[in-house]
């Protein structure tokens, strides 16, 4: 007796067909399984037996053999043991074997036989409709996830006695389609605070617009309780809202993670993570014994916020330099070699030296040396990265109390736009698609400077010590804050601005 | 006027001097005490043992315990691999300007040249951790003293002191640093630069031997050199109850004239300075004005105008170079020596009636910037220049 069943595994985000096969047959009694299986994919039989005699189904005394295919793919997770469990019964002839074609099934069980949840369902189900499976079988708290994927039948169980009631039956009432989640209906309520609420400090909005619309990599440095937090957290708010394509990219990251916050299908606003400085290098870039996404795949399409970025390790911060430039992270050992995708808008804090109040003098009593070492623990090669900086300044309390007159969100997100359609209608047709990712050469053809700028800038560049890859820094930026004024030619002031908040690496060497 | 060695120095006694200023905590005190006990370093080095009686039992055992470890010869040759030279009291060398003082250092370590003696100095000194106030006074008036040929005198610290010497030797002048460390020791280390262009082109001098780590009980002792090379003290930035006015306590004993850089009362930096005004230091208006007075003061002239010099000095303005009626006029006449941020700029014009968006103001400040007439301190700081 054999028996074959869909199911699927994930490699980084993309899921990968896979089949349960189950043979029964006569012979010493055993419960052997195979395949490239990691410890909890092994433990699912002793779940399985658990499960089958808590429901009242016999498992004969045979030699029982499971193999997941394809047998060379290393597999984790729990989401096997229903697809083995239904893969059991269908050998056993419980059910008509036709039931189970064009379906696939997911989930982890209980010993009572619940269904449970698992990780990866909306990469996975994506990937089902596109190899033409007709229906799809999943833990009830997945179904919502799931369901936001068109063109696909999602049944969900919280018990598996209504799987084989549904495939023993074949009746709709048992296990019925879930109702499709529009994508409008997934929006969920946004709670961004707003930029309106941050007194004074319209430098460093600025330099955060110019961040969002540009996708520009930006460093907030100031004393403490200056706002720099307060800046990073209300970023997210103004960049403009995911497409759906993009939304449903950074949910399946966050499912293949485990973090869908329950009952949110889809991920609709910009997601802001914020992750502690004593996290390790698998924690930020992703790994681990069983592969799971990291803090920069988890901050895809949206806003990594790094605080005290001095107090980060040096190696941890030195990772980001290539998912930085290529968007994504590649991640290789000796068990697996994945890609997540890493696309993130670089936010980052500092004080400027240890008591966080230098140059006030005032206050600030470290010495050169202390300062120096601190700013030193930032390397060079991730400052190289910031194309934005800016310093700010504490807040008076007489400022506090002035009635907030600075620019909303709302008014920010707008310019954003608007800067970004003007992006997209000048990189039509190329790989570029923010000012950001301009490769020098680019920046020739698309920040082309009129004489007479182009001889300022050549005239400045030796007097304040920009170096190449500066220059081509205040090109971008520049280039991001003519977007922003609807201007097709780079001008005087947009230079000047960009210049501005270029940042000063005599500031880092002291 | 010291009068130890009256005749020249034997080489047997050099070298026992050398020994003798080599042994660790043993200052210029305990050596003249020594010196009356046995009469010579020859002495003191050949009859510790049998004059046992006369030294207390810590002295005794710190140079028994010297004596087994180094041998004089041996000092000698490290000396000659770094091209170091000791001075003592009867040397021709020895700097005059150090015998008039009470209780003149005994031995001297030096790397490089002396202060030329015929040459006027000036000690410059003030806190590490300085402001960019701080910062840009002491460049500015070790640029003038070098420039002018006046020996800078200081002690090689981060911040004041050693701005003020790079700047002196960066403008071509001479300079020497007082060191608490032995004089073949860089300390501190991140002034890498100035010690090497001092050991060429100017002095490194210190009363302890070679290899000998700089230990915070080791500055006072030089800070008293440093006051004794100089003619007069220029305090640049102190805080109250900081170990520059340590240095200015014994150059008020050595009967050198103190000048003192005012500074404003709500910085705490200028705490010290402003105390020492208080208490009769001269002021230092500008580099310009002390160099006169100073030459006036070696050659022994006393100015009348000087009061009137003083009164007519109108302080730093630099003259505005852009046309009346353009906002870089205006931002440009807001700006002082105090670094200030956009805003608060744009809340200093609106308060004087010339009332310019936030956003103007940065651009103008970038456009006076990349033309040199204003200067950046930090990210988002600026100054005039």
């Amino acid at each position: 007796m054999y028996s074959s069943i869909q199911t699927s595994a994930l490699l980084g985000v993309e899921a990968l067909p896979v089949r349960v096969e189950v043979d029964i047959s006569s012979g010493l009694p055993s419960f052997t399984m195979v395949g490239s299986l990691c410890q909890e994919v092994r433990e699912s039989k002793d779940r399985i037996q658990a499960a089958m005699k808590n429901c009242g189904l016999d498992l004969p005394a045979s030699r029982i053999t499971v193999n997941l295919s394809p047998a060379d793919i290393h597999k984790d997770g729990t989401a096997y043991d229903l697809p083995i469990l239904i893969g059991i019964l269908s050998c056993l002839s419980f059910f008509p074997t036709e039931r189970t074609e064009g379906t696939l099934f997911l989930g982890e069980l209980g010993l009572g036989g619940e269904v449970k949840s698992v990780r990866g369902v909306l990469p996975i189900v994506r990937k089902a409709r596109d190899l033409g499976i007709h229906t799809c079988i999943v833990p009830r708290a997945n179904e919502r996830e799931a369901a936001v994927v068109p063109g696909i039948r999602i049944r969900s169980a919280d018990h598996i006695r209504q799987v084989l009631e549904y495939l023993q039956t074949g009746e709709e009432e048992a296990l019925p389609v879930a109702a499709p989640v529009s994508v409008q209906e997934a929006c969920e309520e946004s709670s961004v605070p707003d930029f309106s609420e941050v007194c004074g400090q319209e430098n460093a909005k600025r330099a955060a617009m110019i961040s969002a619309a540009g996708f520009h990599s930006l460093l907030l440095t100031g004393p403490p309780g200056a706002g720099k937090s307060m800046i990073a957290k209300r970023i997210p708010g103004i960049l403009p809202p995911l497409t759906l394509e993009e939304s449903l990219e950074v949910t399946s990251v966050h499912s293949v993670a485990g973090l869908l916050p329950p009952g949110v299908p889809l991920i609709r606003k910009r997601t802001f993570q914020a992750p502690h400085h004593s996290l390790s290098l698998p924690a930020l870039i992703g790994g681990g014994v069983s592969p799971r996404p990291g803090a920069i795949s988890l901050a895809h399409r949206s806003v990594l916020f790094l605080d005290e970025l001095p107090e980060f390790q040096k190696n941890t911060l030195d990772s980001l330099r290539q998912p930085l430039e290529d968007h994504l992270i590649h991640i290789a050992r000796a068990r697996y070699n994945i890609t997540y995708p890493a696309d993130f808008l670089l936010i980052c804090a500092m004080n400027p030296c240890p008591c966080g109040y230098y140059p006030d003098r005032n206050k600030c009593r470290c010495s050169e040396t202390q300062i120096r070492h601190y700013l030193g623990r930032v390397s060079g090669p991730i400052l190289d990265r910031i194309d934005l900086c800016v310093e700010l300044k504490g807040v008076d309390l007489k400022d506090m109390r002035k009635p907030a007159e600075g620019l909303s969100s709302a008014e920010m997100r707008a310019a954003v736009e608007k800067a970004r359609a003007m992006q997209r209608e000048r990189y039509a047709g190329t790989q570029v698609r923010f000012n950001s990712d301009l490769s020098p050469k680019e920046i020739e053809r698309f920040c082309a400077l009129s004489p007479q700028e182009h001889a300022y800038l050549e005239s400045v560049y030796d007097k304040i010590g920009l170096s190449a890859r500066s220059y081509h820094r205040v090109l971008r930026v520049a280039r991001t804050i003519a977007d922003l004024e609807g201007s097709a030619s780079i001008e005087r002031n947009h230079l000047l601005e960009a210049i501005y908040y270029r940042p000063d690496l005599s500031y880092w060497k002291g | 006027m010291f009068t130890l060695y009256e005749n020249e120095i034997s080489r047997e006694e050099r070298l026992c001097a050398l020994w003798l200023c080599s042994v660790p905590w043993i200052g210029s005190a305990t050596v003249y005490r020594l010196l009356a006990e046995y009469g010579s370093c020859t002495a003191i080095y050949h009859e510790t043992e049998s004059r046992r009686e006369v030294l207390p039992a810590k002295t005794y055992h710190t140079l028994l315990t010297q004596k087994e470890k180094v041998r004089p010869e041996a000092l000698e040759e490290q000396m000659e691999r770094t091209g170091m030279r000791f001075l003592l009291p009867g040397d021709p060398d020895y700097p005059e300007r150090l015998l008039n003082i009470p209780d003149p250092t005994f031995g001297l370590f030096l790397l490089g040249n002396l202060p030329p003696a015929d040459r006027p100095s000036v000690a410059v000194i003030g806190a590490r951790g300085c402001s960019a106030y701080g910062t840009e006074v002491a460049k500015e008036l070790g640029s003038a003293l070098g420039a002018a040929g006046i020996s800078v005198i200081s002690g090689m610290a981060v911040g004041v002191d050693g701005l003020a010497q790079m700047a002196a030797v960066d403008a071509g002048g001479y300079s020497c640093a007082v060191l608490g460390s032995g004089a073949d020791v860089c300390y501190p280390r991140s002034n890498r630069r100035l010690y090497e262009a001092l050991r060429e082109r100017g002095g490194i001098l210190s009363t302890y031997g070679p290899g000998t780590p700089a230990v915070a009980g080791h500055f006072p002792p030089r800070n008293r050199i440093v006051s004794g090379l100089c003619d007069f003290l220029v305090v640049v930035e102190a805080r109250q109850q900081s170990g520059t006015l340590i240095t200015v306590d014994m150059a008020l004993e050595q009967g050198r004239e103190i000048y003192a850089v005012p500074g404003r009362i709500t910085d705490r930096l200028s705490d010290g300075c402003n105390g020492l005004l208080g208490q009769g230091a001269q002021v230092y208006l500008s580099p310009e004005i002390l160099i006169r007075e100073l030459l006036e003061y070696t050659e022994g002239r006393i100015d009348d105008e000087k009061s009137r010099r003083r009164k007519s000095f109108s302080g730093r303005e630099s003259a505005n170079p852009y046309p009346k009626g353009t906002d870089l006029h205006v931002i440009f006449s807001a700006l002082d020596f105090t670094p200030q941020t956009p805003e608060e700029l744009a809340q200093r014009l609106e308060k004087s009636g010339t009332p310019l968006p936030t956003e103007t103001i940065r651009l103008s400040l970038m456009s006076l910037l990349l033309e040199g007439t204003a200067t950046q301190v930090s990210q988002n700081t600026f100054r005039k220049s």
